[in-house]
């Protein structure tokens, strides 16, 4: 009755390594690369901003320390980001929804069809541009247990939601 | 008495009114407080009033009485609910009519209160529950007990073409009751420092509100003449600091154990037969119904000092309750075999676990790490404030951070069986949640990049009320774990409440 039974769960359930998680479309890099050049803009901005305007001596003997860090940050914000970039990626199985993500901090979250409440599709502006879209899954779980997923094409947005609806619908068993 | 009795829109007892006037005039007075307050003390100094007599004054106050007793008449005259089929319907509101319909099936506690008004006048109030938004609960304030019991039994009965009186009045046993004695060695022994940081945030919030009246009161300089012995021995200095340890460690325990009183007087659980019954208080009486399936995790806690008493502590979590109610599912005081009776109970054929498992070494590093860390930070401050001689304070940091890691590691473990997931853990206190696996929503595997190289990965297994964590195991186990739970979830299609 233990968990020692391991010889069933580890030879003949479906596992977790045997599945091909699939990237996200290569398209949502563009967004990211958006997202971060506004903010970027923003913090040079200001700090230029700053170097004309501030009147605080301090800061203006600091201008040139402040900008290095901030350019550091950058840079290092940016290579964690794009590197990131490849760990987002999702599968879809007969019963569940699998999405990893992470660099630094990686997981990978299973959300089984049967438990998932409502599924929704939402696309901003810049996805528009781009034909991709956000799915967002949620469960009846604690916060943490639903699944955002960015980046897909529109499509395979569409396709996904299409098939999990019917799922949920099609199936009294749930709610 | 008939089934029907709920089928006509019914308005609550008529000493709702009452209750409602109450509660209003509570919460009327309640946000005004502090306006009160400064216009009481400007009046007594009648500086700006002068045109205000208090004859006036006594005719607005009854002008707001009145109209507080017209809106609590009207609200309890358009306060309407029934039963039909398998539904519960209610209609509320005074100009914005409200309607509400909860399907029987989708309550997941009923529960009778009675405050102290309540009780004066012989009424309880009935709160129905979903698993829905947080403030979708619904509130009976006054209905007589009978009906109320009536109306319980009525919403726990799934068709209504099945009979229901003999169901709940008759089949009920109670399961275990917690004698006075117990409740105060439990008081006793309770987390003094919790509540210890209640009463100085309290007192503290009271001084900061009142500040100006104390300092009128010249309370300080009363305080330390009372406590002022010689100020230049270094010993009654010490003295001094000991008399105000010492009364803060009595009055925190005085608290403690009334504050267990209050909240737990004459805890029962009573076992019907589809449900549980909670029975506890004494101001506010409450009596909660829990049913079994809905029940999302059970936390039993107990620590080594109440191990010794005998002293449990099972708390049973459900999906999406409000705040305030989750301390009320909390039953305290249990002996280690009422403990394993209640078990048995919510939680069919679940049997204590016989092969456990422990997290990977690792795990102790983590803890290490997360507790060694801010001695350095502690050591810096206290040096700067206290000097060189703080340094000796090191040696009971470092031994309480050893203890730490090697208590938590100890007490961690978990496993796995056909049907329940439980996880034991805690520092000082010894905590085991259980959880069935059907009712997982949700499972993640987490690991950081450096844990990577080792091979270690943690277990996150999502539920409705409570995220639990198999922390820090080989990166095998874990995704074996995670097959397996799936596996179990979609295998059986069973519903998570």
């Amino acid at each position: 009755m233990n968990f020692t039974n391991s010889q069933i769960y580890s030879d003949t359930l479906p596992s977790i390594e045997d599945v091909v998680l699939k990237p996200i479309s290569k398209q949502y890099i563009k967004i990211i690369l958006i997202h971060k050049f506004l903010m970027y803009a923003m913090f040079f901005a200001m700090l230029i901003f700053g170097k004309f305007f501030a009147q605080n001596q301090v800061f203006q003997d600091y201008f040139w320390v402040l900008l290095l860090i901030i350019c550091l940050f950058c840079a290092a914000n940016l290579t964690v980001a794009l590197l990131a970039f490849r760990t987002y990626k999702y599968a879809i199985r007969e019963h569940d929804i699998i999405y990893a993500q992470g660099l630094i901090f990686r997981s990978i979250t299973t959300v089984p069809i049967v438990r998932i409440q409502h599924i929704e599709e939402s696309r901003s502006w810049l996805s528009r541009q781009f034909d991709l879209a956000t799915l967002n899954i949620y469960t009846a779980g604690a916060s943490g247990s639903d699944l955002i997923i960015k980046g897909l094409e529109h499509q395979e947005a569409r396709r996904i939601n299409d098939f999990i609806s019917g799922r949920i619908n099609g199936d009294k068993s749930i709610f | 008495m008939e089934t029907n009795q709920f089928s006509e829109p019914t308005r609550q007892s008529s000493k709702g009114i009452l209750i409602i006037f109450a509660l209003k005039t509570f919460k009327f007075f309640k946000s005004f407080f502090l306006l009160f307050l400064a216009f009481g003390v400007s009046f007594s100094r009648s500086k700006y009033f002068e045109n205000l007599s208090l004859s006036l004054v006594v005719l607005i106050g009854f002008g707001i009485l009145v109209y507080l007793l017209v809106v609590a008449f009207l609200n309890y005259w358009n306060f309407k609910f029934y039963l039909k089929d398998d539904d519960f319907y209610l209609t509320t509101g005074i100009l914005n009519k409200e309607s509400t319909v909860i399907s029987k099936s989708k309550i997941q506690n009923v529960y009778i209160k009675q405050n102290f008004l309540q009780q004066l006048i012989d009424v309880v109030s009935l709160n129905i529950e979903t698993a829905g938004d947080t403030d979708s609960e619904i509130e009976i304030r006054a209905l007589g007990k009978s009906v109320a019991l009536q109306l319980k039994a009525e919403l726990f009965t799934k068709s209504s073409n099945t009979p229901l009186q003999n169901e709940t009045l008759e089949n009920k046993k109670v399961f275990c009751r917690v004698a006075p004695k117990r409740l105060l060695l439990e008081g006793i022994s309770q987390n003094h420092l919790r509540n210890f940081l209640i009463i100085v945030s309290f007192v503290y919030g009271l001084y900061y509100e009142f500040t100006s009246y104390i300092s009128n009161l010249e309370f300080e300089s009363r305080l330390e003449e009372l406590i002022n012995f010689k100020d230049d021995i270094a010993s009654n200095f010490v003295i001094q600091y000991f008399v105000f340890i010492v009364f803060g460690i009595l009055v925190t325990l005085v608290f403690s154990v009334i504050k267990t009183f209050v909240i737990h007087f004459n805890l029962e659980v009573v076992e019907h037969q589809k449900t549980i019954e909670i029975n506890k208080g004494l101001f506010n009486k409450v009596s909660l119904s829990l049913v079994p399936n809905r029940i999302q995790n059970i936390v039993i806690k107990t620590n080594r000092f109440k191990q010794y008493l005998n002293l449990h502590t099972v708390s049973v979590k459900q999906a999406m309750v409000h705040k305030k109610q989750r301390d009320n599912f909390v039953i305290i005081a249990l002996e280690k075999n009422q403990v394993n009776q209640l078990l048995d109970k919510l939680l069919l054929n679940y049997s204590t676990p016989s092969a456990t498992f422990k997290p990977h070494a690792y795990y102790k590093r983590i803890l290490a790490f997360r507790i060694f860390i801010p001695i350095p930070i502690i050591n810096m401050l206290g040096y700067l404030m206290f000097g060189s001689a703080f340094l000796w304070f090191n040696i009971i940091l470092v031994v309480t951070a050893m203890l730490y890691v090697y208590f938590a590691y100890k007490k961690a473990y978990y496993s796995i069986d056909d049907n329940f997931v439980t996880i034991g853990g805690g520092v000082i206190d010894t905590v085991t949640s259980i959880l069935e696996i059907h009712k997982i929503q949700a499972v993640e595997l987490k690991q950081t990049i450096f844990q990577k190289r080792h091979h270690i990965t943690s277990v996150y297994i999502f539920t409705a009320s409570k995220t639990l964590k198999i922390p820090y195991i080989l990166e095998k186990e874990a995704k074996a774990i995670h097959d397996f739970l799936l596996f179990k979830v979609e295998s059986q299609a069973k519903d998570w409440m």
